[in-house]
């Protein structure tokens, strides 16, 4: 539910509870305050006729102007009784029906004799008053509270407007994508203020994530040089004699080791730079090309092996990207089908309209699709399951290559994926949107 | 042989100068830009190394002074930084070769040789090894006159190990050499045995002595 609903429902519940709440207090109000007038209106009534008692001095002038005033009943009475009000109901020939009445009882004394007598009043041009009173004042009620929703409605949705700005702000907001997202001023301080703290969280997030892939990539410079020395004091290690078989097999774990951590440092500066943005320049790169270059570099490793690699590679697939990192892109999943592959295995590479598809035999058990692009994942416990299978991929494997080439389709908007179909490890790399449609021009 | 290596990490520079030393080279030493400018000034060097990131200036700048004052020193760049851009501007400024760190001294060893072979020998580049020889122009490969027939990537082999004659050469290092830029993307070196095999067997069968021997599984050396 929205903020502005829910605090018109609150405002809403409210304003009907007060409305259903005064009617019958106006209603009760309205009343007591007639019937004070009314009887009021009586007792003054009954003291001019007690005032005016002198003028009569026979029976039968009395009972002549009791006769001509319907309001006024005259009866005799035993004993002088105190003066009443009361209300009561009694048949009127004017309507045709039971009437509300209010009447005042007293007594009067005229020739020594006394009289009860009785003035009363309709109630029922009051009771129309009372209505013609309440139905006028539910009309403003309504008017009223469907005024306030109304401005509420349309005044709160411009004054939202800067806060929904804001929420749409951040949920745009990337840390890879550097867009100025402009925020809606507004004359309301909170909203300001708002404003100026999301953009300073904005801000701060993005040098803070500048400054984290700055340093990945000043680390790795920095390793560099370190690296080369050890390097090449193991080349000089390397030279000294007498120099014996135990030496020499310590050398070369040093030297295998060795060679693992730069091509790890190579990887992680080569990642940090596509996050970078570092690889600007595109050139229209043809895809089976490129493909039929990397099989042909890629041979000497395969034959290593002997696994077989086929090739179909007949669809004209352009993309406008850069050279290196097409080159990466496909190489690492190329080099990755000969690494996890068994002995005698079989690679195969074609296209298919704007894919790119390569299988490889291997393991009987499919990757976790979810995880494989992972930066360092490297699956484990696969590799006793197949007898033949190569160590030494697992060992030699930095955990970068996937991630490097998720990194590289998330920068060209291609995807890749992972299926396992019968017995093979299928990756697909669409290209659909390698700016095909721009700047190809022939 | 005249060298300058212009580096400014110490243990670097001398791990360069030792390995080099060896094949009769004589190194001398530069840890700054400005150190590095008096000797050029003054000095011909036959090969220089240029470290690109020193402590007082772009060692790219220094290719410009050699142009400007039209020496023809050879000039292998280096640089920490694997970036293209340097690649580029480094051989565009007419450095010769261009070599990342880390590399292997064997390979910075092979590449001084073949600056210093282009610039010297013009068309004349035949490395005798007693009965074997090897014509780096057209690059034929006989024994005792008669030639051996050997792959491209066998032929590499033979002329990386033939530059680093009498030193263990690393088994990484004859891969990464073999499999130039693509190194970085197969990582696998198993295919070098199966050439090495090769090319000892058809050398053997030429007639040519067992000058390739294997270090304990370490390395190689071209023992003559």
């Amino acid at each position: 539910m929205r903020l502005n609903n829910k605090t018109i429902r609150n405002y809403l519940f409210y304003s009907c509870l007060i409305f259903l709440l005064t009617i019958p207090l106006f209603y009760f109000a309205i009343r007591s305050v007639l019937l004070h007038a009314v009887d009021k209106s009586l007792k003054s009534q009954l003291k001019e006729i007690r005032s005016n008692l002198d003028g009569i001095h026979s029976q039968d002038e009395l009972a002549a102007w009791s006769r001509l005033d319907k309001d006024i009943q005259l009866e005799p009475a035993g004993a002088p009784i105190k003066d009443t009000i009361y209300s009561t109901t009694r048949y009127s020939p004017k309507h045709g029906g039971q009437e509300p009445y209010r009447e005042i009882a007293g007594t009067i004394t005229v020739e020594g004799r006394i009289y009860r007598l009785v003035v009363c009043s309709s109630l029922i041009e009051n009771d129309d008053l009372l209505g013609s009173i309440l139905l006028v004042q539910s009309i403003v009620l309504v008017m009223l509270i469907g005024g306030i929703l109304w401005i509420n409605q349309k005044i709160s949705k411009r004054l939202w407007q800067p806060f929904y700005v804001a929420l749409r702000n951040m949920q745009q907001f990337e840390l890879n994508k550097q867009t100025d997202l402009p925020f809606l001023s507004s004359t309301t301080d909170e909203f300001n203020e708002l404003n100026k703290a999301i953009g300073n969280l904005f801000s701060r997030n993005l040098e803070m994530f500048q400054q984290q892939k700055e340093f990945t990539e000043n680390a790795s410079h920095e390793m560099q040089t370190p690296l080369a020395i050890y390097q090449s004091k193991l080349e000089l290690l390397m030279q000294t004699s007498p120099l014996s078989e135990e030496q020499a097999g310590l050398i070369n774990v040093l030297d295998d080791t060795n060679r693992r951590l730069i091509k790890l440092n190579k990887s992680l500066l080569l990642l940090t730079r596509i996050e970078n943005n570092q690889y600007q320049s595109t050139d229209e790169v043809e895809i089976a090309a490129l493909s039929k270059k990397l099989v042909r570099q890629s041979r000497i490793h395969a034959e290593a092996r002997n696994i077989t690699i086929y090739e179909e590679l007949n669809a004209a697939i352009r993309v406008r990207a850069n050279r290196v990192l097409m080159e990466v892109l496909i190489g690492n999943l190329l080099s990755n089908a000969i690494r996890y592959n068994i002995d005698n295995g079989v690679i195969s590479i074609r296209t298919d309209r704007n894919m790119l598809i390569i299988e490889n035999t291997g393991t009987y058990v499919p990757l976790q699709s979810d995880k494989i692009f992972n930066r360092f994942y490297k699956q484990a416990g696969q590799m006793s399951v197949q007898g033949r299978m190569d160590n030494r991929g697992y060992e030699e494997s930095s955990g970068l290559g996937l991630a490097i080439v998720r990194n590289i389709c998330t920068l060209y908007h291609y995807t890749i994926d992972y299926a396992f179909i019968e017995g093979r490890h299928v990756f697909r790399l669409d290209l659909h949107d390698g700016g095909i449609r721009q700047g190809t021009g022939s | 042989m005249k060298i300058l290596i212009v580096e400014d990490e110490h243990q670097l520079l001398k791990s360069m100068v030792s390995y080099l030393r060896s094949e009769n080279f004589v190194c001398e030493e530069a840890p700054d830009y400005a150190t590095a400018r008096q000797k050029i000034e003054l000095f011909t060097y036959d090969c220089i190394l240029l470290d690109v990131s020193l402590p007082d200036g772009n060692g790219l700048l220094l290719l410009n002074e050699l142009k400007e004052n039209k020496k023809t020193d050879g000039v292998i760049v280096i640089s920490a930084k694997n970036s293209i851009g340097d690649k580029i501007q480094g051989l565009n400024l007419g450095a010769d070769d261009y070599l990342t760190k880390p590399f292997h001294l064997s390979e910075l060893n092979a590449r001084i040789l073949a600056v210093i072979r282009r610039r010297h020998f013009q068309g004349q580049q035949i490395l005798v090894l007693n009965e074997l020889t090897i014509d780096l122009t057209a690059k034929v490969v006989s024994v005792q006159r008669s030639p051996v027939d050997l792959t491209r990537k066998e032929y590499d082999l033979l002329v990386y190990l033939a530059y680093n004659k009498n030193r263990v050469v690393s088994k990484n290092a004859i891969a990464e050499h073999l499999s130039g830029d693509e190194a970085e993307i197969f990582g696998n070196y198993d295919f070098i045995y199966s050439h090495m095999k090769n090319l000892k067997k058809k050398l053997q069968h030429a007639g040519c002595g067992e000058y390739i021997r294997s270090i304990y599984g370490m390395g190689y050396k071209f023992d003559i």
